[in-house]
């Protein structure tokens, strides 16, 4: 698959496998992000996608809303992705259902 | 000698360092739990994740006295840490129906969240967890700030400055700031260690208008979207 970003598709394996259950998978996909784009990515790489868990325990953590700025912009690619369907989207619907 | 002195992958230094701080930082009393508590809270993270098979024991010990948590905190952190995307408003009623405060509940999502963050970039870079810091003495502050208010998230937040006053103004800047750095405002410095990590992690906040903006060696901002997007993807993380 090609995702229109170099080593995509070998970023997508790396994420995927560093919150999967599977070391020997994160230790190859690791291998395979380095090559493509190189191993001094690896530690950006590993610091956003850490990064993100964090967000996403404190968001759903907290029962955050989106701003309603970002439901307005964000409408076509969220019903193309069906982003709605994240049990978490129910703590935007419940407070902005208009712009969902 | 860094932090991640050990990996075989080259991690740029005031992360090195900010991630030092915050595991020091860790063990120290915070505003509503002592360091012992919080060192537990950080052990039962791990072994959620440990029991889920999503993290590897290391080979150092970090025994901790698990008597010191109530069961209601347990299943929190349990939950929170190994399955996200399942943490719903029923989770958050049940350890608040179950005898935590908001302050208390804050304090304990910031927690797991930084663990498991700094717990998976060890994981990403190849190298063992790092150990948890032994806990200092002291009570906490319970300094519950007078600017804390009800919005929308389930937790009571300060509002962006100015309606949230000079505690607002210092930890968020001005202006209206989404929800996201405001989340775990309830319990100030929770918010500003998730927001150091923010900073240092993902990309100074101040420059992420900025669409080409590159914070990583050799990854550029749409890389990095790349990784971000499925992270919260897997999580559904809906903000």
């Amino acid at each position: 698959m090609d995702i229109g970003v170099p080593g995509g598709r070998e970023l997508l394996d790396f994420s995927d496998a560093l919150v999967g259950d599977d070391r020997k998978t994160l230790d190859a996909a690791r291998i395979a992000l380095a090559n493509s784009i190189g191993e001094e990515t690896i530690a950006g790489a590993a610091a956003v996608a850490a990064n993100f868990t964090k967000n996403d325990r404190i968001a759903n953590g907290c029962g955050i809303p989106t701003e309603p700025m970002v439901l307005k912009a964000t409408k076509e690619i969220r019903a193309e992705l069906n982003l709605n369907g994240f049990r978490s989207a129910i703590n935007s619907s419940r407070h902005f259902p208009d712009d969902m | 000698m860094g932090f991640y002195s050990d990996s075989n992958y080259k991690v740029r230094k005031d992360l090195d360092k900010v991630h030092e701080n915050q595991f020091k930082n860790l063990g120290e009393p915070g505003s509503w739990g002592s360091g012992a508590q919080r060192i537990a809270i950080a052990s039962q993270v791990r072994e959620a994740c440990y029991e889920k098979g999503i993290q590897e024991r290391p080979g150092h010990s970090s025994n901790h006295d698990d008597t010191i948590l109530p069961d209601v905190a347990k299943s929190l952190i349990n939950k929170l840490s190994t399955s996200p995307k399942d943490f719903l408003q029923d989770s958050y009623t049940e350890a608040i129906d179950g005898g935590l405060t908001n302050e208390e509940y804050v304090e304990i999502v910031g927690i797991v969240s930084r663990v498991t963050d700094m717990d998976i970039f060890a994981r990403g870079i190849g190298v063992e967890l790092r150990p948890l810091p032994e806990p200092k003495d002291g009570l906490p502050a319970r300094d519950r700030p007078l600017e804390a208010k009800q919005e929308l998230a389930w937790v009571p937040t300060i509002p962006s400055h100015p309606e949230g006053g000079k505690l607002a103004e210092d930890l968020f800047g001005t202006g209206h700031k989404a929800y996201i750095m405001r989340a775990l405002s309830l319990v100030p410095n929770e918010n500003r260690m998730h927001m150091e990590l923010e900073n240092i992690q993902y990309l100074p906040v101040k420059n992420i208008l900025i669409a080409d903006y590159q914070h990583h060696d050799g990854l550029s901002r749409a890389q990095s979207e790349v990784v971000a997007g499925r992270i919260s993807a897997f999580n559904e993380c809906f903000f």
